[in-house]
């Protein structure tokens, strides 16, 4: 008895290990290109983490200098004033090719700033983007670019744009689409859950051995049924959502359907196990008095799951919510898309309210539905 | 008549108190459960008919109002009305803008649509009769150049023929060959010089096939297809395309198709991405969760400080469905299974480390005490104390993971995460119906039979 | 052969379990301490072994102060005592003879013991225990699987294990019948007789006046009574305990 005991962990162990094996190589895992990269993912997480939930009025400010190039083509700026705004590069003038560096004192602290040149002809070139400190300081090289050259004597001029947030605080227009985005995830679940319950409820006495498993025809439908309750739930909604986007085209509509069809299932598994596991007792009481079958489930059954029902309804309210902030990743609608269409966009900050919105609803709907359900049992 | 004055006033008061703010008035009279539902659910109506902007629905939380105001009254008065009405006001509100906003519109379900999306699916592409095949092919000039070279080829007893050479878009062509497998039908495609093939059956949107001879022969004609040069980089300069003949015939027995192949590698991707996760959710999530065990935790302020960062941090990555985990790992380590077991395990450390925390909170202090009291020391009061009792429901919940993962594992591959669903994708984006169903059905078998032995091992450890 | 000296114990939320008590006990005896839930008994038979340590006083076990040893002399000690619990303390997951082993924690090596290795004759040792309080066929059986008064009696051979000098026996009994009790305590008394000092909390006084030696009364943390177990009859416990008294002893019916 010990010795097989001791051979059968041996097997376990080794066919364990020889799974992670198997898996280590099929999933391609190379944990030293993750740490390798790990730095790659800090601006994503960064963003993520500062959404962009308010906006500010920004007031910009420009001040520019003469800068002739080469030197002597054109005067230099007559005369940098020593205080107030100003901008002193490190050579009046300089030659193509060659790198000075221009501060800025006295500007706005803590400001973005944006340098560029301003040509002869007023067309401006290419930005560079630096901050202010706190005491609205900046230093920046910049390049005397060959096409920044004097044309007839008059000379490009070096323009920098401070910006300062100025005024209140008001919620970006990112908080209003992803409440709107919001608003059309909760409806999807609370359509698809409800729809899905008026189908399962139904459906799973069919699904029931106490209840259907009687004769042939019985029998097949119980088999049926549960084959198909099986089948479904499998599936995630989201793959379902593919499917229904595929059929109907994109929006809510495919994915509160393929939510509906994957609920169904669930739900009328879990249905079908409660009137399972209700007693029988009150039900041989009812035959005896010589009630009706249909009279036998309403007083006998139904009063018995209701409340494991509705707490199944509870429960899966508060999955649907989950999935629903997803499913618009493959079927379209809700926030799940509106994070989609960031993503895509590169508008991390974006996605980081929607991230932080989706961990609201669903920390509260887990909150709610916990509660709600210890109310119930 | 003196009641009636003292009733009067309560009467009138509750009233406009539950006008001014729904449910104060219920509040006032002592029912403070009542007055705050009502104010709630007042709160909510209104605030979802202001987001829907339809002026039809603002009825909705005006006759929440006045039934409020009514119930305030009555309350007063000493009966409560039935909370059956606004209830089913405000349902019928929520379904009916629901109903609108997710664009339910069953008349847009295109049944033929789905008739032709179902019936490809009915045979899943997932094996196919094993065959061999015999192939050939032939150079031509397109377009000609002064002196084009012969446009023949022999090889193995085969001999292909084009006439002319050569030809501009366009010309028709006259192919014969010869040393072919006898009355077999035969695929003729074009090939461009990268490689592009090119239908040339009836208006270029078929194939062309034609059955050779009782000695292997066949002679046709085609045109040289219009889109053949599209992709060269200059049309005027002659390139050598191809003419493909292909002949597939049966050698009995059936073999995996190059779907049904690849359906089976995404499924094992799929597994192995779960399981490799689990694990190594398990390894973080064992110390983690005992940072987050409220009885170990509360004894002073700083472990309580870490507690609660802990339990912060499980509760908001338990929040974020690893579908979202996946895209930062997409862009951290690139597409592939790597990015979506990284993913799953992220997402599983936080759902395990609140499980396997809870199974140390209900943790029986009872046999600690008894085997201290046996002399004992702290290893081994772990040892035959603690972890007899922690081991099998961890095992229990770190199996019942794996098998969620498995089937969060099926779509991780939609954001390029790897796995089946990745596949999944590339089908449904080339219109492959008869792939999607065979990754339909392998995902299905999948998800049941761990399902299945998920559940019978949960059922021996507990 | 154990002394107990102005012990106290206050809990740190202010709880004042057991005031300024001292007795002694003679190696053989059985001890038996008496009173209503609360009392301080639990708390008493724990300061013996320092699962729980007193505030205040000393214990002296054949001269050697239990109270002040460190950390590895208390195990030297605890080895020396078994105790029995009012809830058995088994893990209910792990099999009978895996509970019984562990009461031999004290004395096998820490190492080979961590990765689950027993000696041959420390699993005879076990064996024996479990024949003694006759459930040795259920050895291999889940601790869960076995009936209150049985998983006692595991609880019985675990300390059995240790080779004890003294027996704590904390409210053996409570969770068990009347007919049960008789025979749990019958096998406490069984090893009293063969020379282990049985300390033991009842609150039953039919079981006080059939098993005891002698008897301690704790009330409130105070200890009020100390004497023969003939001295105490039904009188004497009302006297001291008031009408609750007459809750106890219907208690025990």
């Amino acid at each position: 008895m010990q010795t097989s005991r001791i051979i059968r962990n041996a097997l376990v162990t080794a066919l364990v290990i020889a799974a992670f094996v198997v898996s280590y190589n099929v999933t391609e895992a190379d944990f030293g290109r993750l740490l390798r990269n790990l730095p790659n993912g800090q601006e994503l997480i960064v963003a993520f983490i500062t959404p962009d939930v308010t906006t500010r009025d920004v007031e910009t400010r420009t001040i520019s200098i003469a800068f002739p190039i080469p030197c002597g083509s054109a005067p230099n700026e007559s005369s940098i004033p020593t205080s107030g705004p100003r901008l002193v590069p490190s050579v009046d003038c300089a030659d193509p090719r060659t790198k000075f560096t221009l501060e800025g004192f006295d500007l706005a602290s803590d400001s973005e700033v944006v340098i560029r040149w301003r040509l002869p002809d007023e067309r401006t070139m290419t930005a560079f983007r630096t901050e202010t400190d706190a005491d609205g300081y900046f230093a920046y090289e910049v390049e005397a670019r060959p096409i920044s050259i004097t044309v007839d004597g008059v000379a490009s001029r070096l323009e920098v744009d401070t910006l300062t947030p100025v005024g209140d605080f008001r919620p970006s227009g990112t908080v209003t689409e992803v409440l709107d985005a919001m608003f059309v995830t909760i409806f999807m679940a609370l359509l698809s859950t409800t729809i899905a319950t008026l189908i399962a409820a139904p459906l799973s006495f069919l699904a029931a051995s106490n209840i259907t498993r009687r004769g042939v025809i019985g029998t097949a439908v119980y088999y049926l049924m549960r084959f198909i309750f099986n089948v479904l739930r499998a599936y995630d909604p989201l793959s379902m959502a593919l499917l229904f986007a595929f059929w109907l085209t994109f929006g809510p509509f495919p994915g509160a359907m393929a939510l509906t069809v994957v609920t169904i299932a669930s739900l009328g598994k879990l249905f079908s196990e409660a009137v399972e596991n209700i007693d029988p007792g009150p039900v041989e009481a009812l035959q005896a008095t010589g009630a009706s079958p249909l009279h036998t489930v309403r007083y006998g059954v139904l009063p018995q799951v209701i409340p494991d029902f509705v707490s199944y309804i509870v429960y899966h309210w508060d999955i649907n919510v989950r999935i629903s902030t997803i499913i618009g990743f493959v079927g379209g609608g809700g926030i799940g898309y509106l994070l989609n269409l960031y993503i895509n966009d590169f508008k991390w900050h974006q996605a980081g309210t929607a991230i932080w919105a989706i961990v609201i609803v669903v920390w509260a709907m887990d909150f709610l539905s916990a509660e709600v359900r210890k109310r119930l049992t | 008549m003196s009641n009636e004055t003292a009733n009067r006033r309560p009467v009138g008061r509750s009233g406009i108190a539950s006008a001014l703010i729904p449910g104060l008035g219920q509040v006032l009279l002592g029912e403070r459960y009542r007055g705050v539902g009502i104010l709630l659910g007042f709160l909510v109506m209104l605030g979802t008919v202001v987001w829907y902007k339809d002026p039809l629905w603002y009825a909705a939380p005006i006759l929440i109002w006045l039934w409020n105001i009514w119930d305030a009254v009555s309350l007063a008065g000493g009966k409560a009305r039935s909370i059956l009405l606004p209830v089913v006001i405000g349902l019928a509100a929520a379904y009916g803008i629901g109903w609108q906003v997710v664009g339910i519109d069953f008349g847009n379900a295109d049944l033929n649509r789905a008739a032709a999306i179902l019936r490809p699916m009915a045979h899943p592409d997932f094996v196919q009769p094993r065959q061999e095949h015999n192939a050939m092919w032939v150079n031509i000039q397109v377009p000609c150049s002064p002196e084009p070279p012969l446009a023949r080829r022999e090889d193995a007893g085969k001999v292909a023929t084009v006439l002319p050479d050569c030809g501009p878009v366009g010309e028709t062509l006259i192919v014969n060959i010869s040393g072919m497998w006898p009355n077999t039908e035969t695929e003729i495609v074009w090939r461009t010089p990268i490689g592009d093939p090119k239908m040339v059956g009836e208006g270029e949107a078929q194939m062309l096939v034609a059955t050779t001879d009782g000695t292997g022969s066949l002679t046709t004609t085609l045109r040289v297809p219009t889109t053949a040069l599209v992709a060269a980089p200059d049309p005027t300069l002659p390139q050598f395309h191809r003419v493909y003949f292909d002949q597939y015939r049966a050698i009995g027995g059936i073999e995996l198709s190059y779907v049904g192949n690849e359906v089976l590698k995404g499924a094992l991707a799929t597994v192995s991405m779960a399981l490799l996760a689990t694990g190594l959710a398990m390894i973080f999530a064992i110390p983690l969760s005992f940072l987050a065990a409220h009885n170990l935790m509360s004894g002073n302020p700083i472990t309580y400080a870490i507690y609660v960062a802990v339990r912060t941090l499980f509760n908001i990555l338990r929040s974020i469905e690893s579908l979202i985990i996946a895209i930062v790992f997409v862009v951290i380590v690139g597409l592939g299974p790597f990015a979506g077991m990284l993913a799953l395990a992220v997402h599983s450390v936080a759902a395990l480390g609140k499980l396997y925390s809870e199974v140390i909170e209900g943790i029986d202090e009872g046999p600690i005490e008894a085997v201290r009291a046996t002399g004992a020391n702290w290893l081994q009061t772990v040892r035959y104390a603690v972890i007899p009792q922690i081991v099998p429901p961890f095992t229990a919940f770190t199996i019942y993971r794996w098998d969620i993962n498995v089937r969060s594992a099926t779509i991780i591959g939609f954001v390029g995460g790897g796995g089946i669903g990745f596949l999944l994708v590339e089908l449904l984006r080339v219109n492959d119906m008869r792939g999607v169903s065979a990754a339909f059905i392998a995902i299905a078998v999948v998800v049941i039979v761990l399902d299945y032995f998920s559940a019978k091992l949960r059922e021996r450890l507990v | 052969m154990l002394r107990i000296q102005n012990v106290s114990k206050t809990y740190p939320n202010g709880t004042q379990a057991l005031k300024n008590v001292s007795f002694d006990i003679k190696e053989g005896e059985f001890m038996v301490v008496i009173g209503l839930s609360g009392s301080g008994k639990s708390t008493l038979l724990r300061c013996i072994n320092r699962l729980i340590d007193p505030t205040e006083g000393k214990i002296l076990w054949d001269d050697v102060d239990v109270t002040a040893a460190p950390p590895a002399e208390l195990r030297q000690i605890r080895r020396k005592i078994g105790m029995v619990f009012q809830q058995f303390n088994l893990v209910k997951r792990s099999s009978v003879m895996m509970n019984v082993l562990s009461g031999r924690l004290g004395y096998v090596n820490p190492w080979t013991s961590l990765i689950g290795l027993w000696p041959a004759d420390e699993k005879k040792r076990a064996i024996e225990a479990l024949t003694r309080v006759g459930i040795a066929d259920k050895a291999a059986e889940r601790a869960d699987a076995l009936s209150g008064g049985q998983q006692q009696r595991v609880g019985i051979a675990r300390a059995l294990m240790q080779e004890p000098k003294i027996i704590l026996a904390d409210e053996p009994v409570a969770s068990l019948d009347p007919v049960l009790s008789h025979s749990i305590l019958q096998y406490l008394e069984q090893l009293n007789k063969e020379g282990i000092t049985v300390i033991c909390s009842l609150h039953f006084l039919d079981l006080v006046h059939r098993y005891a030696t002698r008897v301690v009364a704790l009330k409130d943390g105070v200890k009020v009574f100390e004497g023969s177990a003939q001295e105490i009859d039904r009188a004497k416990f009302k006297e001291i305990y008031g009408e609750e008294a007459q809750e106890v002893r219907a208690a025990s019916m």
